[in-house]
């Protein structure tokens, strides 16, 4: 080879390794942001839970599966939980409220198809209290208290 | 149950696979894997549609599973006796990647999938009623449609506004199907709904690369987005927002085919149609994101001075008009009126548009929520892409070569300028909104910008190829 021909090519020589590096460190980048997130999948899975739905929400669905048995598979259904304070109840994103309309938005998601509606007017009410089940409407009738906060009334004169 | 389980799947994704076989043109051949992946995706649109049709005739009964398997039976042997196309089993390779690094990404790939696969199963199986917003309106939908016999009509009840009766029903439908395939309520049902739009997801967004770029682009775009964090972890809430996303991306696949073979065809566009008709039956973001589409279509018809684009927008129009009459049909028979939209009022919507600080508080936000998004330890994933663009180049020809690449981009920019003037002019609490939704927003457009990005970004075989100067990256093409 002569010496013109090889410093001709030299240019060429330092792209082609310039363009290596570069690649290179790109595909590198990539990896480490890949290895990072997969480090993290990898200690989710080893967080493997010894027990399917042991979770909150599941718990809260058992707990509805007494009365579901006693009330009719369709239609509107009462229901009345511990009493909101009407300063909670005012102030948007307070979490007494908050809470509050959760345990009600479960209670509908367990009982379901049935229609959940914050009354006692209907005719099957369901009561479901965090605290100590507070004396009931008058027009009310306990049919079953199941425990752990649910009761089941029935209006006594439609 | 199991089996039943898997059947609700792999029903609908041959009948679509073989629908697409049908509807793809003969003279442009496909390598099965895109066809399998794209095919799966329309026919879970399909059954959740089919679903529906059902349900208003005869209820919610065991007998839709034999139903529909007798329809996909009717379908495959229509697919045997007029099948024409051609199946590959090769993509358009732009270049010849070096097997050692094929193998390097291919291997990580793999071992990507199999990890997000078994932390996506552990944390499926530590809250299997998913997120709040999927037990309150998606999970609580599908009960109400599964339990609710022939008063199935009460899922649309208008005594709870705060489930949201009018969003579409893609999601509740199809975990219906699943339940119906398995005789009974199953949590399985709703994490295999979203197990197969997640992972799906990856699975189009890889096999759509390696067809239209090359082997090494797809894995990169495939490891890239099940290294998303929020990607898998938001999979496993149970919410619309990936099932959006895979239809996004349906859509943007079928654009840039239409955009490839625009000459020859217009069933691309008809199918990026379909795709967008059927996010809009995934959420209601999808009839914004439809708008965008169309819009991005005319503006880059227009700046190329390109006489087919009204052809272009026709076959669109075409390939959405079922799907959109359908959602229309739905929000004018069961839907009540949008909780959001029956709240507004003139007086206050004009006062939130002229408050500047409501401008610059979302300005702020969207700023903080892109720059940040997919971050893990390492770092953002637009911090990474952007330093790897920047090492790599771009891809001249691609950039200026494509008139999808302008159609796609400018519908994504103007679908999140839209979500912009949103939250300015309608969210009641602007930060708690902007802090639970944005980063869903940005969520559903992800794989759709991981496309454009790798469609127009240098695969490493090029960039190692000396013969042009790249936009970015300097010399080295």
């Amino acid at each position: 080879m002569t010496l013109p021909t090889m410093a001709s090519r030299i240019p060429v020589v330092r792209a082609r390794s310039w363009a290596v590096t570069r690649v290179v460190a790109g595909v590198l980048l990539v990896l480490l942001y890949v290895g990072a997130s997969s480090g993290r999948w990898l200690r989710r899975t080893e967080a493997w839970p010894s027990a399917a739905a042991q979770d909150e929400i599941s718990a809260y669905d058992h707990r509805f599966d007494g009365v579901k048995s006693l009330l009719p598979s369709r239609g509107v259904v009462g229901y009345v939980s511990d009493p909101l304070s009407p300063e909670a109840a005012a102030q948007p994103g307070d979490t007494t409220a908050l809470r509050h309309f959760r345990r009600y938005l479960l209670a509908q998601y367990a009982l379901a198809p049935r229609l959940l509606v914050e009354s006692t007017r209907p005719e099957f009410v369901i009561g479901n209290f965090a605290r100590d089940i507070p004396p009931s409407d008058p027009g009310l009738q306990v049919v079953r208290d199941f425990g752990n906060g649910v009761v089941l009334y029935r209006r006594l004169q439609p | 149950m199991i089996v039943a389980l898997a059947l609700s799947c792999l029903v609908p994704a041959i009948t679509g696979t073989l629908l697409l076989r049908l509807w793809w043109p003969s003279r442009v051949m496909v390598p099965w894997w895109l066809l399998l992946a794209l095919g799966a995706g329309f026919g879970m649109g399909l059954a959740s549609v089919l679903l529906c049709f059902y349900v208003l005739g005869f209820g919610p009964t065991p007998a839709f599973p034999f139903f529909e398997t007798a329809l996909a039976g009717l379908v495959a042997v229509l697919a045997f006796k007029l099948n024409q196309t051609r199946l590959t089993g090769s993509g358009t390779p732009s270049g010849r990647p070096s097997s050692r690094l094929l193998l390097l990404l291919g291997l990580v790939f793999l071992l990507t999938t199999a990890a997000a696969a078994g932390a996506f199963l552990s944390i499926m199986r530590q809250q299997p009623h998913g997120g709040w917003d999927a037990w309150m309106n998606w999970g609580l939908r599908a009960r109400m449609l599964f339990r609710g016999g022939d008063a199935w009509q009460n899922a649309f009840s208008s005594t709870f506004p705060w489930s949201h009766p009018d969003y579409p029903l893609l999601v509740p439908s199809l975990v219906v199907r699943a339940w119906l395939y398995a005789g009974r309520e199953t949590l399985l049902g709703p994490a295999l709904v979203a197990m197969s739009f997640t992972f799906g997801t990856v699975y189009l967004l890889t096999a759509a690369l390696a067809t239209l770029r090359s082997t090494s682009q797809g894995l990169l775009a495939g490891i890239v987005l099940l290294s998303t964090p929020f990607f898998i972890l938001h999979g496993t809430s149970l919410y619309a927002d990936v099932p959006l996303a895979f239809f996004f991306l349906a859509t943007m696949i079928c654009l840039e085919l239409d955009a490839r073979h625009r000459t020859v065809t217009v069933r691309f566009g008809v199918l990026a149609g379909m795709a967008a008709g059927f996010a809009m039956w995934t959420k209601n973001e999808g009839i914004l994101f439809t708008l965008a589409i169309a819009a991005g279509l005319v503006f880059a018809g227009m700046t190329e001075a390109e006489t087919r684009w009204h052809r272009r927008l026709r076959a669109l129009a075409i390939g959405l008009i079922p799907m959109l009459l359908l959602v229309i049909g739905f929000k004018a028979a069961f839907a009540p009126p949008n909780d959001l939209l029956s709240t507004l009022s003139v007086d206050r919507t004009l006062g939130r548009l002229a408050d500047p600080e409501r401008y610059l508080m979302v300005l702020r936000e969207y700023a903080r929520h892109i720059s940040s998004f997919g971050a893990n330890r390492f770092g953002s994933a637009v911090w990474v892409l952007l330093a790897y663009v920047l090492l790599v180049g771009v891809s001249r020809s691609r950039l200026q070569g494509s008139s999808f690449v302008r159609a796609g981009s400018t519908a994504m920019v103007l679908l999140l300028a839209g979500h912009f003037m949103v939250f300015v002019s309608m969210a009641h609490e602007l930060p708690r909104l902007l802090d639970s939704s944005l980063d869903r927003l940005l969520l559903q457009l992800w794989p759709s910008a991981l496309f454009l990005f790798f469609l127009v970004v240098r695969a490493p075989e090029e960039a190692l190829v000396p013969a042009q100067r790249s936009l970015v990256g300097g010399t080295a093409g």
